[in-house]
């Protein structure tokens, strides 16, 4: 417990840091009284509206006043407006979330069901052509970024390719690609479920395929290392089942560095959704960022920014949380604590 | 411990020695093993460089502004795919895309080296100083690493640069610092945390080991130690998490030049022709894989040696 609140503070205060930071990093050179508000609403807006703006967030005080009365403003709901949107803040959140929320949560889980079978069976078959294959793959995925598999996944699959064969099949004709559709289109999936994954699949690839190759490299380390330690020979040799031994007792112990990595990368899916979403013109999370960022949107940043520390602290101590869970070790050192 | 990593040595396969007992098929295998990718790393890797860095006296490359005539003698929008007339076809403004491509190596490779030695510096040396002295400088350091990491990377790589350019030109004092250096600068600070983490791990276990209990008895101070018996032992991690890591900034540097924050308007980036040409991916791929391809064959080349790298010194790197 006490280990809980002390880790809990330390990222309280990283939480902390972080959006101040970030409030800062947005109103650099917007230094005279009236330049954020300026800025906020355009140039065009009149001086009346500029000043009731500045009064309302009080963008004329100091840092730490206008940091205070966004918090306020965040703990009660009310996270500003947008003015390139003309909408609320908490209203544009609420329409872009949800896709990324999707998007990510396929890439994460889709990477888990591809990576753990694959780095099981590669550990357990070590250097065979099986093992050998897969881990080539996945270091050519963990080398491939965003930017790179987007356009080669839309070439594949969502160009219409028609190939001519040569000999044997002389001149015969097959199309292949032209499965999906170019632009993804946010489909809901209690609107229409086979809409849905056909707009959000080719994204959803992008973005697992690396995840999945990071995972499986990590695990099938592990793995390896694990199944060469003493309780797994004796495991075996008093007649436990080798399937029951590779799913349990070995993958148990080796999830460690998965569990790290899977915290990593739930916290960084959005950096990857960024390119995703650009390419294929979903609007999430992502793409809702960027343009806040070029036409200097201030509370959509600083609010989008604060819910996503939010969310990568949370991360962050349910990984450390079922670290004990899965090694009862953990729990006895941090109880002496 | 040897420090000097040349390729010759590296790359010379270890002699196959019979050990007492019987040596695991697996393990005779992987001695045997030629490092293929490792030497296909290097190479590419160096072929590119000189290319790159070359590309101004080297006849076979075209300027990356100059106009690639088409069949008809005009220049047109996509005219050559492929071809003898320009390696890797033309670009939508009839630019020779194997020129553009060489030109944008050399952009990402100096953006991703300079990132790179500004992370090295500043990381390892908030690394090794949190490491030595621990307590509240310890607590600070982490706090400062947790704080870069809170973000996703991109995102403060995008408000970075983004507002570092409207800075500079408020700024007169900042009027050297262009698009380039901001981004080097920005992919540096993202860079800086990973690297401050996995020296100041490694600092904390060799702070105990007995030469450097030895160098504090004969008087030693804090600065010699770190710098003469500490860093030292930090080179081959360091190399390491480099080599890596440049991967992951030029993958960076790729995607900020993408989403159209990359380096002044005029030079060939990989991003950019990406960005430029993926609506015309139908009629014109090679405009756009090209540039994948390169980015592609770079960012595996550094992870190949950095894999190569890190086995060699035994370096576990899962948290990077």
């Amino acid at each position: 417990m006490r280990y809980f609140l002390q880790k809990l503070s330390q990222f309280a205060i990283v939480f902390f840091i972080v959006t101040f930071v970030v409030m800062i990093l947005m109103r650099l050179g917007l230094n005279a009284p009236g330049d954020p508000a300026r800025t906020l609403l355009g140039g065009t807006a009149d001086q009346g509206l500029i000043d009731a703006t500045t009064q309302k967030y009080r963008l004329d005080s100091n840092y730490f006043t206008q940091y205070f009365f966004w918090l306020k403003g965040m703990v009660t709901g009310d996270m500003g407006f947008s003015v390139p949107n003309s909408l609320p803040v908490s209203e544009l959140i609420r329409g872009r979330v949800m896709t990324t929320l999707l998007l990510g949560s396929y890439a994460i889980v889709l990477g888990l069901i591809i990576a753990v079978p694959f780095a099981v069976r590669q550990a357990y078959k070590r250097d065979s052509a099986f093992d050998k294959v897969g881990s080539g793959l996945s270091f050519a995925f963990v080398s491939a970024p965003a930017i790179v598999l987007a356009p080669i996944l839309t070439l594949i699959l969502i160009k219409e390719n028609t190939i001519t064969l040569w000999w044997p099949l002389n001149d015969y004709q097959v199309t292949i690609g032209g499965w999906f559709p170019r632009i993804g289109e946010k489909v809901y999936p209690w609107q229409d479920l086979g809409a849905h994954f056909k707009n959000f699949f080719v994204p959803t690839l992008v973005l697992t395929l690396p995840i999945a190759a990071i995972f499986s490299r990590l695990l099938r380390g592990d793995m390896v290392m694990t199944l060469q330690a003493d309780f797994v020979t004796l495991a075996s040799a008093k007649g436990v089942s080798p399937r029951r031994v590779l799913w349990v007792h070995a993958l148990r112990n080796s999830l460690f560095s998965l569990l790290t990595s899977v915290g990593l990368q739930i916290g960084g899916i959005v950096g990857g959704a960024i390119v995703a979403e650009t390419f294929f013109d979903l609007d999430g999370m992502g793409t809702m960022l960027v343009t806040a960022i070029l036409s200097k949107d201030l509370f959509t940043v600083q609010s989008a920014a604060a819910i996503l520390v939010a969310c990568v602290v949370v991360v962050n101590l349910t990984v450390d949380l079922l670290y004990a869970v899965l090694d009862p070790r953990i729990r006895h050192i941090r109880a002496l604590a | 411990m040897t420090t000097t990593i040349s390729p010759a040595t590296a790359a010379a396969p270890e002699p196959a020695l019979p050990e007492a007992g019987t040596p695991t098929p697996s393990k005779r295998r992987r001695f045997k093993r030629p490092p293929i990718g490792y030497a296909f790393a290097v190479v590419f890797l160096v072929t590119l460089t000189l290319m790159a860095f070359l590309a101004d006296y080297l006849p076979f490359i075209p300027y990356p502004d100059a106009k690639i005539l088409g069949p008809d003698g005009r220049p047109g929008r996509y005219e050559w795919g492929p071809s003898w007339t320009a390696w890797f076809g033309t670009d939508g403004v009839s630019g020779d895309v194997f020129s553009k491509t060489i030109y944008g190596a050399r952009t990402s490779l100096q953006v991703g080296v300079f990132a790179t030695v500004f992370g090295i510096v500043v990381g390892g040396a908030l690394g090794v100083i949190a490491g030595y002295f621990r307590g509240w400088v310890d607590r600070v350091v982490m706090i400062i690493t947790d704080c870069l990491l809170a973000l996703p990377a991109l995102l403060l790589a995008i408000i970075l640069v983004n507002r570092l350019d409207d800075y500079r030109n408020d700024t007169e004092w900042l009027g050297w610092l262009s698009r380039k250096w901001q981004i080097v600068l920005t992919l540096g600070i993202l860079a800086t945390a990973p690297l401050a983490r996995i020296v100041r791990a490694q600092t904390l276990s060799l702070r105990e080991r007995e030469f450097v209990l030895a160098a504090r008895s004969i008087g030693a101070k804090p600065g010699r130690v770190m710098f003469r018996e500490i860093l030292p032992n930090l080179i081959p991690v360091i190399l390491t998490v480099a080599f890596t890591g440049l991967s992951i900034l030029i993958a960076a540097e790729g995607a900020l030049a993408f989403l159209g924050l990359g380096v002044e308007v005029g030079t060939p980036t990989w991003g950019k022709l990406i960005d430029e040409n993926r609506n015309k991916i139908d009629e014109a791929w090679w405009a756009t894989m090209f540039p994948c391809l390169m980015l592609f064959l770079t960012v595996l080349s550094f992870n190949l040696i950095g894999d190569r790298l890190s086995r060699r010194f035994d370096i576990r790197q899962a948290g990077v």
